[in-house]
């Protein structure tokens, strides 16, 4: 049967993935499901702003 | 012109039922949609209006599957889906229970109206018949309405206090409110603060500010106790009126004149005062459901120009050179300060100034919420005529004119965003959990076809679509044919 999922379709390098998915691994609440591969993924459409925030402080860091 | 139209239309797909029910009871309503709120892209969705506007009887969905070509049926599909999202097309079931397609009826019969011209019902407003005692030409609507559409973004960026010398314009408590409702500006004690949405906002062309605006308009008109579809079918009324000729207010309704009187402060229509008896619509007004291009110059140019007396189009003022100096010939406070988001100004002459654009600056106008593509399509609608003249005179090898702005800096501004913005996110809906390929196959070769499909993998059987409302019809339908 099939089923449709609300979320964020998210387009990313394979390096942020990797990111998004060592944040996912602390509490499980980012993803959606994990599209398998490179650089796609579907994640929780609430969580998207705090992910930007968490990524931009690891990436602009001096 | 994508995101002049697709504003206005978004916010008509997101109304129930019952309003398109309402609104397309006016004739110039109908006419008004179905100039501009199909866009260009979809010209086959006119063209099945047309053709359909006329027949007596629904037509079988496989007479019309036969008109277009097989290789266009991705074009085909969009429209249809657009005009069903419109409400303007529906489906029914003939008497031998073949599914066919007709246009639903209040929409046909004022459209028929429209364009028959038999209607009596004031629907495209009345010329004012009272002698005129002061012409008011179209130069003085032009003038008028560029100076109080400036005047809304001056107050926006915050350029009023800085500009003695300008004549003021007095905005209205209506008009503040409504650019602080739509989260365009903060007003914190007595300052204005303008938001992210503000700053995306008056980087776009003037067409898309003002259908940005009259949604907001539309959307607070609840709230003040008016009629949001009486408000809405007023402004299409509007739309299809003719610039410089007066019109009768007499056959008003209050709430009809109340709008009025808020959209003069925008300078989308003009009275002489506020009990006089007619009013004119402005170029703001006119040209909202006329094509876009017809309207980008006359307004544009005059709206965003240099403030000397050069109009009209190409009277850009920019000059940006392949070290990322910039040199923009202007003495307009907005203009200084639209230029200043994205950009380090260095000096500042009585006509001109000048800066560079570095990462930090265009980092800071990214921060605040500008893309790249804002910043580059306002430095490419502003350039000075002598940068066109340059590059239309340089043929790249190909015969084709190099790009107006040095490719160098276009090519960076983006690396600067892309450097900030490493994901792209999509909100929509993922399928999944398909028990065969088959079954996944077609749905998703459907969502491909009206244009929703965003992603899709075989392996998975998974697809990820921005709407899925189509995509679950269409799989409820195919459950019933199958079995």
């Amino acid at each position: 049967m099939p089923r449709a999922v609300r979320g964020l379709l998210i387009e990313c390098d394979p390096s942020i993935k990797s990111m998004i998915l060592k944040y996912d691994e602390e509490r499980h609440d980012y993803i959606v499901e994990d599209l398998d591969d490179e650089n796609h993924l579907v994640i929780k459409e609430s969580q998207l702003q705090n992910l930007k925030v968490r990524l931009d402080q690891v990436l602009t860091a001096p | 012109m994508t995101s002049a139209t697709s504003r206005p239309l978004e916010y008509l797909e997101g109304l129930p039922g019952t309003t398109f029910y309402k609104l397309y009871q006016q004739p110039s309503t109908a006419l008004a949609i179905f100039r501009r709120m199909l866009p260009d892209l979809v010209n086959v969705a006119k063209c099945f209006v047309m053709a359909l506007l006329y027949l007596k009887d629904p037509l079988p969905t496989a007479d019309l599957e036969v008109w277009v070509n097989s290789e266009s049926k991705k074009e085909r599909d969009n429209a249809l889906s657009i005009l069903g999202r419109l409400h303007i097309l529906s489906t029914t079931l003939t008497g031998d229970n073949v599914r066919a397609y007709m246009i639903t009826n209040p929409f046909a019969a004022s459209l028929r109206q429209a364009l028959t011209g038999a209607e009596d019902s004031h629907s495209f407003g009345v010329f004012s018949q009272a002698p005129e005692h002061t012409l008011t030409s179209i130069t003085d609507l032009d003038e008028y309405a560029r100076r109080q559409w400036e005047g809304v973004m001056g107050y926006m960026v915050g350029t009023s206090a800085l500009s003695g010398q300008r004549d003021m314009v007095n905005l209205s408590k209506g008009v503040k409110q409504l650019l602080q409702a739509g989260h365009l500006v903060e007003i914190r004690g007595n300052r204005v603060d303008i938001t992210k949405d503000g700053f995306g906002f008056v980087l776009q062309d003037v067409n898309t500010q003002v259908w940005h605006i009259l949604i907001l308009y539309v959307e607070s008109a609840e709230a003040i106790g008016m009629d949001s579809v009486e408000v809405l079918s007023f402004l299409f009324l509007l739309s299809s009126l003719e610039l410089g000729s007066s019109y009768d207010k007499s056959h008003m309704t209050p709430n009809q004149l109340r709008t009025l009187m808020d959209l003069a402060d925008f300078g989308i229509v003009y009275q002489e005062h506020a009990d006089a008896t007619r009013f004119y619509p402005t170029r703001l007004a006119t040209t909202l459901t006329s094509d876009s291009s017809a309207l980008s110059n006359p307004v544009t140019g005059s709206l965003t120009g240099p403030a000397g007396p050069s109009g009209g189009s190409g009277s850009g003022f920019i000059i940006i050179e392949t070290n990322y100096r910039l040199y923009a010939y202007t003495s307009s406070p907005l203009q200084i300060s639209l230029i200043s988001l994205f950009t380090n100004l260095k000096y500042r002459f009585p006509n001109l100034v000048t800066g560079k654009i570095t990462r930090q600056s265009v980092r800071r106008a990214i921060e605040m919420g500008i893309t790249a593509d804002q910043i580059i399509s306002y430095l490419l609608s502003h350039a000075h005529p002598q940068l066109r003249k340059h590059s239309a005179a340089q043929p790249n090898g190909k015969g084709v004119p190099a790009s107006v702005l040095p490719p160098t800096v276009t090519d960076q501004i983006r690396l600067w965003q892309l450097e900030r913005d490493r994901l792209r996110a999509t909100a929509g809906f993922l399928f999944k959990d398909f028990t065969s390929l088959a079954e996944y196959q077609a749905p998703c070769q459907y969502a491909a076809e009206i244009g929703v499909l965003v992603w899709k993998s075989d392996r998975k059987r998974m697809f990820f679509v921005t709407r899925h409302e189509q995509v679950a019809a269409f799989l409820r339908s195919q459950k019933v044919g199958g079995k």
